[in-house]
């Protein structure tokens, strides 16, 4: 693991960034399936259950895109400061949740 | 109730975590990797647990919670419940990533992983206080009227 930079692995970046990625598209499905019954019909086609579909889609993303990062900068991960990866971090899960709450709270 | 129990070991595994990395040494990083390692394999537990039992039993729940007077135990919590889970098991997914590293030595690491478990203690609060509207839910629709 690539510690020279801060001192974490590229993995706690890479999969950070994921995860906050992640977050905030978790919330976005969540909106466009109570939306759009296309969405809702593909996801319950997918696997059978529209929420089996939701979470397998979203790990997937949250493993494919914390990979990816991990590739960049020829394989040594993204580079940005620890502060700022929390900072990303806090805001992509904070604005998942408040989002999810939000659209619920006003009546889905 | 299962996937109950294998929360609130999560959320006590989260509170452990969070305490043990404020007093990060070279005695303690062994147990903290091992905490972070189980918190995500109970959570997994609770989530498949729970997923099952959602996707198999809850819908004869559903119907009951919205004849009776708090529709909002399913439209609100258990609407919000089912798909904030998710970012939770992507957080306790994450948090042995983020232990990983030299939490003894390095300041940095340590933020990372205080900030994950104690987002994955309040996420893990909130589901069990979701949990328990909903089934508040169901009860106050089986009241005799």
């Amino acid at each position: 693991m690539n510690m020279e930079n801060t001192g974490i692995s590229k993995y706690t970046i890479s999969f950070g960034l994921s995860l906050a990625l992640a977050s905030v598209m978790n919330a976005l499905l969540v909106v466009a399936k109570e939306k759009i019954p296309t969405v809702m019909a593909g996801l319950k086609g997918l696997t059978g259950h529209h929420w089996v579909s939701h979470g397998v889609i979203i790990l997937v993303l949250f493993a494919a895109f914390g990979w990816m990062f991990a590739q960049a900068n020829g394989g040594l991960g993204p580079r940005i400061p620890v502060n700022r990866l929390i900072s990303l971090l806090v805001s992509g899960v904070a604005a998942g949740v408040l989002i999810i709450c939000g659209f619920y709270l006003m009546g889905g | 109730m299962a996937h109950v129990f294998f929360g609130v070991a999560c959320l006590v595994a989260a509170v452990w975590i969070f305490v043990d990395v404020l007093h990060a040494s070279a005695t303690n990083q062994a147990r903290i990797r091992r905490m972070s390692r189980a918190a995500a394999v109970v959570m997994w537990l609770s989530f498949l647990i729970g997923g099952y039992w959602y996707v198999c039993f809850y819908n004869a729940d559903k119907n009951i919670i919205l004849k009776g007077p708090w529709p909002f135990a399913h439209n609100v919590f258990m609407e919000t419940k089912e798909h904030l889970v998710i970012m939770l098991l992507l957080l306790v997914t994450y948090l042995p990533i983020a232990a990983s590293n030299n939490l003894a030595a390095n300041r940095e690491a340590r933020q990372v992983v205080l900030w994950v478990s104690g987002m994955i203690a309040l996420l893990a609060l909130l589901m069990e206080g979701d949990g328990a509207m909903i089934a508040m839910g169901v009860k106050v629709a089986l009241l005799p009227k």
